[in-house]
């Protein structure tokens, strides 16, 4: 009985995998440009399954199009948030900053509120709602999409690090901001346009998850604290880290839920993160930091 | 005043507090008013330690909401499911959130950046889920119903007005507690490893065990905030505890100035009423906390309250005079030969000027022959690919000054960073005297007698040049947690202890008459000069300096060069990473140069000097 449903937990594990892989990504990506951590990352998920609801279901627009704006959109106000607030604080001490994007997810998700209510909204996913039998483990197509198009994104992410000047230029200003300045990059300019790549990555992790387990103004922070988890997991700051460590923390997740007790499914992640900041705090793939004094 | 047992140094504005909570319930018959002033005195003292976290750690807790709820669920169901009596239930919730909290703050504390506030939030959760899935003992998202109130014999505190009054002088309590804390060297330490970490940890100060402290402290606070609270409305459900509740906290911290107490209590009387205020627009409440968070935090980060005094008050009606006013009082005394290092460099000060009275220790009587103290054998250590040393070996014998020298990179500063614990080599040793320094912690090597000044001078800005003095002194107290909080006469003794000395070792440096200055004032070489002082605090046997004469004028360089040959005449063993060749060939009695990572030569200076491997190091090999 107990094997027949491994492969199930293993598919749903995957799959919730992915979405933590994109958020922990985001995490990261601002991570490198600015040794922030993003408290509204979780936020940007909620708000691009938010925005993608009210195009599709109130403007009535076709779905690539909505999906399209909801995440420039998201980038936007990613972009927003570093220029307005991070910005224009008086104190650059990183506690001060980071608790700013506490401040910043706190109000987001209380306009949300104001505006999509507090129920929770759904939408169709895609291809269809009858899913594929594969040992035992029933597949919906919108699984394969999440894979598929997570699979897509980390690929052409790798490709705009590894094979583009820009991308070359956001990974010289992560490794030493200073250096780079002094080579004429904009670490400014780069730093937008980390938090506009992890606002787009949120919203597309959100518009992905939400036909699977619907949205409501409130969950952006649980996904964005797991993505964080799966982040930790896999080594703060590293981008392999980020993907294996969210993938790893889906299927253990699911495991989890599945052999022990599904109502205790949210604290897993945090006894994960917990265990590994005991255990091993510089993650599966991260590096222990040198201090020069 | 402040000098007596438990009375803590702002007493008058202590007083005026209390005098007004007193007289306040006088002219209210209304109960409402007096329940949101109950809750008022309740958040006050979570916030408090909130306070006390940040000043110590730099970091701040979203899950303190967690442990407010863990501190009344668990004293509810001790009191009442299983019984016990009120104290045991106290005592039961107080000691099991102890608990913890201290497991939760041993991982999350040992690392660098704000691990903490990820670790808090994630924590509040799990408990969230914990209050609302565990319903055979907490009655789950219902809620848990009759709890008995608190009581003392027969007296029960049945009335809000009852309970207004303890619940007061409760937070007055632990308020004045608090102040105590921070008024005494172990705040001062606190506040020192706020700012600088690392350079508190080469003062000697357990920087990781005091932060721990704080923490659980902090979570103590609120599980006392948490028992008072389940015992008083006598009903809890977890929706009282989730995330918000924490978030809220935390944006009162924010807005009364993080760290500080007065503001912390200000920013909670604000926050506590905001509600009241908001009442029919229930649905703003989480959209407007969030934004005065953010708010605050952009244009104001000190918080509201400290930009409100600096407006509403001059600066004469604040709790100090102005540091100038001081300095010149201070400076009006007079009578000493120079006030000033600078000054003294000007009049060409003579020898007898120049002496560390304050240091009469054992090992006084200049340089022995007896064994090496510090040991340094087959020292190595790589990062990757890059090995920074290879296996090194040095000595160090009382009052001998051994010049590390070799080019950039050649492995100077990594060879201080693993004598003083910063650094673990991967293979070799590190012997004072007998005794293996290797698994100690930089704070531990700091006690046993390992000072050191950095490259780049490391001062306390926040701190006075006494209090950066002080810090120094940190070791030579011993007076713990129990007697800071209270200002035990003991305690007090020994703070006084420790500002004499510290103003005598002050003196010996010429910098007595600035005492009372912001470090900022002072100038390079009375910051290195400060630097050094504060080193020899420790009582050192061995001083480890980082290119003392790095940046200075050549006629300052010879001054501070005088009082480290000074050093040495009282026994203390030097270890001297210096470029400037004319300070090294001067005062070294021996030469480590380092090249790469290898040891390429030692010697005297004057053997060193004629080495070709040296010549070759410094100034390439000659084409033939």
């Amino acid at each position: 009985m107990f094997w027949l449903l491994i492969p199930q937990f293993f598919v749903s594990g995957i799959t919730t995998g992915s979405i933590y892989a994109l958020i922990a990504l985001g995490y990261c990506l601002i991570q490198n440009a600015t040794g922030l951590v993003n408290f509204a990352q979780g936020e940007f998920v909620m708000l691009g399954a938010m925005m993608m609801v009210s195009l599709t279901h109130v403007a009535q627009l076709p779905m690539p199009l909505a999906f399209l704006i909801s995440t420039a959109a998201v980038a936007v106000i990613g972009v927003a948030l570093e220029q307005g607030p991070l910005r224009h604080s008086r104190n650059r001490d990183i506690l001060t900053l980071v608790m700013i994007t506490v401040g910043a997810s706190i109000s987001i998700r209380g306009a949300s509120m104001l505006v999509w209510g507090k129920n929770s909204h759904i939408f169709p996913p895609l291809g269809g709602e009858s899913p594929i039998v594969l040992f035992n483990a029933a597949i919906m197509p919108q699984s394969l999409w999440i894979l598929g198009i997570s699979l897509c994104v980390l690929g052409l992410l790798y490709l705009f690090f590894h094979r583009t000047l820009l991308g070359k230029a956001v990974r010289a200003a992560a490794d030493n901001p200073f250096g780079a300045v002094l080579l004429g990059i904009s670490v400014r300019r780069l730093v937008a346009l980390a938090f506009a790549l992890s606002g787009a990555l949120g919203a597309l992790a959100g518009i992905l998850v939400t036909p699977i387990t619907s949205m409501s103004y409130d969950a952006g922070l649980m996904l964005g604290l797991k993505g964080f988890a799966g982040a930790i997991l896999g080594g703060y700051g590293s981008t392999v880290g980020a993907v294996v460590g969210g993938l790893l923390l889906g299927i253990l997740e699911s495991f989890g839920a599945g052999l022990i007790s599904s109502a205790y499914k949210d604290a897993i992640a945090f006894i994960i993160l917990l265990a590994i900041l005991f255990v091993r705090p510089s993650g599966l793939f991260g590096s222990a930091r040198v201090k020069r004094l | 005043m402040s000098r007596l047992f438990f009375v803590p140094k702002d007493w008058r504005a202590i007083l005026l507090l209390a005098i007004c909570v007193g007289t306040l319930p006088l002219g209210l018959e209304n109960d409402y008013f007096m329940l949101i002033l109950n809750v008022l005195a309740l958040n006050a003292l979570v916030v408090l330690g909130l306070n006390l976290l940040i000043g110590s750690t730099g970091q701040v807790s979203i899950g303190h909401a967690a442990f407010y709820g863990l501190g009344a669920y668990l004293s509810a169901i001790a009191g009442t499911s299983w019984q016990w009596p009120l104290p045991g239930a106290f005592a039961f919730a107080i000691i099991l959130v102890a608990a913890v909290s201290l497991l939760l703050a041993l991982p999350t504390l040992r690392l660098e950046g704000n691990y903490l506030v990820m670790a808090t939030l994630g924590f509040n959760i799990i408990v969230t889920i914990l209050f609302n899935q565990m319903e055979p003992l907490t009655g789950g998202p219902s809620g848990f119903p009759g709890i008995p109130r608190l009581s003392l014999g027969s007296f029960v505190l049945s009335t809000d007005r009852r309970f207004y009054y303890f619940i007061w002088a409760v937070f007055l309590a632990a308020f004045c507690l608090t102040l105590n804390l921070n008024d005494s060297r172990l705040g001062r330490a606190f506040k020192a490893i706020h700012e600088n970490d690392l350079a508190a940890q080469a003062l000697g100060i357990p920087s990781f065990r005091y932060k721990v402290v704080a923490f659980v402290l902090s979570a103590v606070y609120a599980a006392l905030a948490g028992f008072c609270y389940a015992h008083y409305v006598t009903f809890i459900s977890p929706k009282t505890f989730d995330i918000f509740y924490s978030v809220q906290l935390v944006t009162m911290v924010v807005v009364g100035g993080m760290g500080s107490l007065w503001g912390g209590l200000a920013g909670t009387v604000l926050l506590t009423f905001l509600p009241e205020l908001l009442r029919h627009f229930e649905d703003f409440y989480v959209l407007t906390y969030g934004l005065i968070l953010m708010g605050v935090l952009v244009f104001c980060p000190q918080g509201l309250v400290p930009v409100f005094l600096s407006v509403r008050w001059p600066s004469t009606w604040r709790k100090r005079p102005s540091l100038a006013a001081r300095a010149s009082s201070d400076s009006s005394r007079g009578g000493e030969p120079a006030s000033s290092p600078s000054q003294a460099l000007g009049s060409g000060m003579s020898e007898s000027a120049l002496s560390l009275r304050c240091l009469k220790d054992p090992h006084a009587g200049g340089r022995s022959d007896a064994a090496a103290l510090l040991r340094l054998r087959k020292v190595t250590l790589g990062f990757g690919g890059l090995q920074a040393l290879q296996s090194v070996s040095m000595e160090v014998g009382q009052g001998e000054i051994v010049a590390l020298i070799g080019p950039n990179g050649a492995g100077k500063t990594t060879l201080l960073n693993i004598i003083s614990g910063l650094l673990k080599p991967q293979h070799g040793e590190v012997l004072l005297e007998e005794k293996s320094l290797l698994g100690l912690s930089p704070h531990e090597i700091a006690a046993c007698g390992i000072g050191r000044t950095f490259q780049s001078v490391q001062m306390y800005h926040q701190f006075s040049v006494l209090e950066n003095m002080l810090v120094g002194f940190h070791v030579q107290g011993d007076s713990g947690f129990l007697a800071a909080c209270l200002h035990m006469p003991g305690e007090r003794r020994e703070e006084a202890l420790l500002r004499e000395r510290a103003s005598d070792l002050l003196q010996d440096f010429h910098m007595d008459a600035k005492a009372h200055q912001p470090v900022q004032h002072l100038s390079l070489l009375e910051q290195k000069l400060l630097e050094m002082a504060r080193a020899l605090a420790l009582r050192p046997r061995i001083l480890l300096m980082d290119e003392p004469v790095g940046g200075l004028h050549p006629r300052e360089s010879e001054l501070l060069v005088r009082y480290i040959t000074l050093l040495r005449q009282h026994g203390i063993g030097i270890v001297l990473v210096e470029h400037d060749m004319n300070v090294v060939m001067r005062v070294a009695d021996r030469v480590v140069v380092l090249q790469h990572g290898f040891r390429i030569a030692t010697g005297t200076p004057k053997e060193v000097q004629q080495d070709p491997r040296v010549i070759a190091a410094y100034l390439g090999v000659k084409r033939s």
